[in-house]
């Protein structure tokens, strides 16, 4: 009991040594900054002949990206996928690249 | 009933590119008549050019593009489908309405300010 006792208090007491230092990595739940290519270009609309702009958020094999990983706003996901699928749809992008 | 409703459309045609010239321009001049014929207007015209498809099209690998901006009166888009669904070297067409006329298909590349 005492070791274990002894080990988390001085775990605690780490934490907060690190979060005096710096706030934000300690916390749980860090907002992160926007950072959706888009919104930070100020774009107004995606153009579905624009295909070399697609083709960033489309896999080798021409899967739509997840905005996860992108980090696309919610919204110009939407308005993405849809220029995508006109592009596909213009024989502009694959539907499914050969690898 | 009699008042027309008319949009700005943007209409980008894939025309065979196996034909001629002067026949590939014939077969475009058909889409363009039938624009003006029915009331439309043509408002500006972009020949993209010969383009490899990202996929086969009817065992075909390259075709010809146009991309159209128009205004014309809303009813007509339906009728124009179904004449280009017969139009034997049209090989995809798509009309989208939009909100302006570019100047240009030239686009800017996103800026990156990753961090």
């Amino acid at each position: 009991m005492q070791p274990k006792k002894q080990f988390s208090s001085s775990q605690n007491s780490d934490r907060q040594g690190s979060s005096n230092q710096d706030a934000a990595s300690a916390m749980p739940f860090v907002k992160r900054r926007k950072n959706c290519p888009f919104e930070l270009a100020k774009v107004d609309g995606i153009d579905y002949k624009d295909t070399e702009t697609l083709k960033q958020f489309i896999t080798e094999r021409g899967k739509i990206l997840p905005r996860r990983i992108t980090g696309v706003s919610y919204y110009y996901q939407k308005v993405l996928k849809q220029a995508i699928k006109r592009a596909r749809h213009m024989a502009l992008l694959p539907f499914v690249a050969d690898e | 009933m009699a008042r027309q409703r008319k949009a700005l459309y943007e209409g980008m045609y894939i025309v065979s590119a196996t034909l001629s010239d002067e026949s590939r321009k014939k077969a475009f001049d058909k889409i363009l008549d039938g624009i003006t014929q029915k009331g439309g207007e043509i408002q500006k015209m972009f020949e993209l050019g010969r383009k490899k498809f990202a996929y086969e099209i009817d065992k075909r690998r390259e075709g010809y593009y146009y991309v159209l901006f128009f205004e014309a009166p809303t009813a007509i888009i339906s009728e124009l489908w179904k004449e280009y669904h017969l139009h034997e070297d049209l090989i995809r067409f798509m009309t989208t309405r939009t909100e302006k006329v570019l100047e240009s298909l030239d686009f800017k590349p996103l800026k990156q300010q990753q961090v």
